[in-house]
């Protein structure tokens, strides 16, 4: 597959460190100027070389939530073009600007992964993120505009929607979810369709799945399957491009990346509404060096777990304490409760006496539907409420409310 | 890369003027320096070119590393500077002065014809002093007695200085006839409309650190590029 700034995904080694180190410099110039949280913490600070790095401080995205909405802008809120959320620590809203600079690298980062999978001119792409994720609507839009391929600007939440699109528009290329990758293949299998009646050729999942699972994607939907993986309060897609072979390369003419304790970090060498330094992304990583066979020469990542509680809904990435706060608003804070999180949903357990199972079966169904209807307005996800004895409810994740 | 700049400090006395920088110029590029006065960019190229003492950090020519070594070794890298204001020899007349140019070099007389043809009104004012000359045609002279040395790599210090507009479009307008020759330039200038508009790659420089790299089209969006140097009307976007 073609790669498409060589000049960058494939650079030597010493003129890629030249470029950071200049990059790095002139980030730090402009942080000390611009931002008066790093203009603190950084001092006279002085960059010579890549290592410097490791003595300048780390931002964690309590950080970034704790300047909520822009305290971290190093630019003033005129220049800005674009705004976009990310879910921070406990569900806190992280925001993220863009200038029209950021937007037009951020289309060309998307374009490299685009142009990764072999996508061209010549492709239609379908985009089907679901709720939530408008953000990398945007990225893949704006890659797919540097590719000059055709969006179709829909997004429909229901599987059969988005089977028909498949088959009305005959597009080439499928950006998703896996959750809704392995829906559609259900689907296609399901109703007996021929996965090589669609046009598809190319599937673009957007986080990172097992060989398994890509190989078992590939063959339900006859298309090549590749990865991205974004980090939200950095880019998402964008930050690194997925190549044949399977690697994830990091833009490093973009991002400069480092592993501190199992972390992951990344300075952003470019940006210009939101620059961060050394952002701890809060996600287990490896870093590999040296020269890809698919030729490019950036550092091949290895994802790892998430390091702290935020777990993936129905690919929305959610906090227990969202989901206590959410319960908070409705009735059932009245009830002792005890909460599972799983891939698909929220099972809320509602604990009642027998007694009051007999007496108020009405009034706990009127729960059991707030519930239900409250996650899926608040954060977009689907919820069930099962209701137990108190004797069942005993112990987990008890929202403390009163015994019943 | 043909020029590599690492950390580079210099200055004058015990006064740090260039402070820490790094920078590079790749091979057929035109990289230009943007910054206001005082920012540093003359002795920055003052001492890329060897004419000012480097307190520390390092300058390599193509990978090769020049610190320490005298102006005149930078011929031999077929590296030369057009200096801030000309630095004609004025009692001299546009034929000597072009000869003095190429004087390292075997056919320059062949060079030079080379020099007539892209500025035609320098031959027709060869016998003239350069003192005498207007200022456009001093800076023509000035670039045509840098390229009587056949260099690869120019460095400019504000070629468009005390011109006229028009003056300053034709100026521009040879410096990238010499990209297209294969010349590789380094472009230290105020005017950063003109700058940017035939450079690939910029830098901005302010108070002795560089602020900003990127692509020439990208620092023209640049909302702190624009207030700083792209006129007035600018001012009002920064609140």
């Amino acid at each position: 597959m073609r790669i498409l700034d060589p000049k960058f995904e494939s650079a030597r080694s010493e003129e890629l460190e030249q470029l950071q180190l200049e990059r790095l410099q002139a980030l730090v110039v402009r942080l000390k100027r611009n931002v008066r949280r790093y203009r603190e913490l950084l001092g006279d600070a002085r960059i010579e070389s890549l290592a410097d790095l490791q003595r300048l401080p780390v931002t964690t995205p309590g950080d970034l939530a704790d300047s909520f909405p822009y305290g971290m802008f190093a630019l003033p809120l005129r220049e800005v073009i674009r705004l976009h959320s990310a879910v921070g620590p406990e569900g806190r809203q992280l925001i993220i600007g863009h200038t029209q600079n950021d937007i037009k690298h951020w289309g060309r980062l998307v374009a490299r992964q685009l142009v990764a999978a072999g996508v061209t001119a010549n492709d239609v792409i379908q985009i089907n993120l679901g709720n939530g994720s408008s953000g990398s609507f945007s990225g893949y839009t704006l890659g797919a505009q540097t590719v000059e391929a055709s969006v179709i600007a829909e997004d429909p939440v229901h599987v059969d929607y988005q089977l028909a699109m498949l088959q009305n528009y005959r597009p080439t290329v499928l950006v998703t979810t896996p959750t809704n990758a392995r829906e559609i293949a259900a689907l296609l299998d399901q109703r007996r369709i021929d996965p090589q009646s669609l046009h598809l050729r190319t599937v673009l999942l957007s986080r990172p799945v097992s060989g398994l699972e890509r190989h078992a994607l590939q063959g339900g939907l006859f298309v090549r399957a590749q990865c991205n993986f974004g980090i939200p309060a950095i880019l998402d897609p964008g930050f690194c491009v997925q190549c044949q072979d399977g690697h994830f390369h990091v833009n490093e003419d973009e991002f400069l990346v480092e592993v501190s304790d199992g972390e992951l970090l990344v300075t952003t060498l470019a940006r210009e509404a939101t620059p961060l330094l050394r952002y701890a992304t809060r996600i287990a990583c490896e870093l590999r060096r040296g020269k890809c066979k698919c030729g490019r020469t950036t550092a091949m990542l290895v994802p790892g777990k998430r390091l702290d509680k935020q777990m993936l809904v129905h690919e929305m990435p959610v906090y227990e304490e969202q989901v206590r706060e959410v319960l908070a608003h409705t009735s059932a804070a009245n009830h002792p409760t005890q909460i599972e999180i799983t891939e698909r949903r929220v099972i809320v357990r509602l604990a009642v006496s027998d007694r009051i199972f007999d007496d108020l079966v009405r009034t706990l169904e009127t729960v059991r539907l707030e519930v239900e209807s409250e996650f899926l307005e608040r954060l977009g996800i689907e919820a069930v409420v099962r209701l137990v004895s108190t004797h069942d409810a005993r112990g987990g994740h008890d929202n403390g409310g009163p015994a019943a | 890369m043909l020029l590599q700049v690492k950390n580079l400090r210099c200055g004058y006395g015990s006064l740090e003027i260039v402070k820490g920088i790094s920078l590079h110029v790749a091979a057929g590029e035109i990289v230009t320096l943007l910054g206001a006065n005082g920012a540093g960019k003359t002795s920055l190229l003052r001492a890329i070119s060897g004419l000012l003492p480097v307190w520390s950090g390092e300058i390599r020519i193509n990978a090769r590393s020049v610190v320490g070594q005298p102006a005149w070794n930078r011929v031999h890298d077929a590296m030369v500077m057009v200096p801030e204001g000309r630095q004609l020899f004025s009692d001299l007349t546009v034929w000597e002065n072009l000869l003095l140019g190429g004087y390292h070099n075997p056919d320059r007389r062949a060079v030079m014809e080379k020099v007539f043809q892209r500025f035609p009104r320098l031959r027709e004012r060869s016998r003239q002093s350069a003192g005498t000359l207007s200022g456009g045609e001093q800076q023509m002279l000035a670039l045509g007695r840098a390229l009587a040395a056949r260099p690869r790599f120019m460095l400019l210090d504000e070629p468009s200085l005390g011109l006229a507009p028009l003056l300053v479009r034709e100026v521009f307008a040879v410096i990238r006839q010499l990209k297209d020759d294969g010349v590789t330039i380094f472009l230290v200038e105020q005017n950063a409309v003109a700058a940017l508009e035939i450079a690939d790659r910029a830098y901005v420089m302010e108070t002795g650190e560089i602020i900003m790299e990127g692509e020439a089209a990208d620092l023209i969006q640049n909302p702190e590029v624009r207030r700083a140097y792209l006129g007035k009307g600018y001012k009002e976007i920064w609140e």
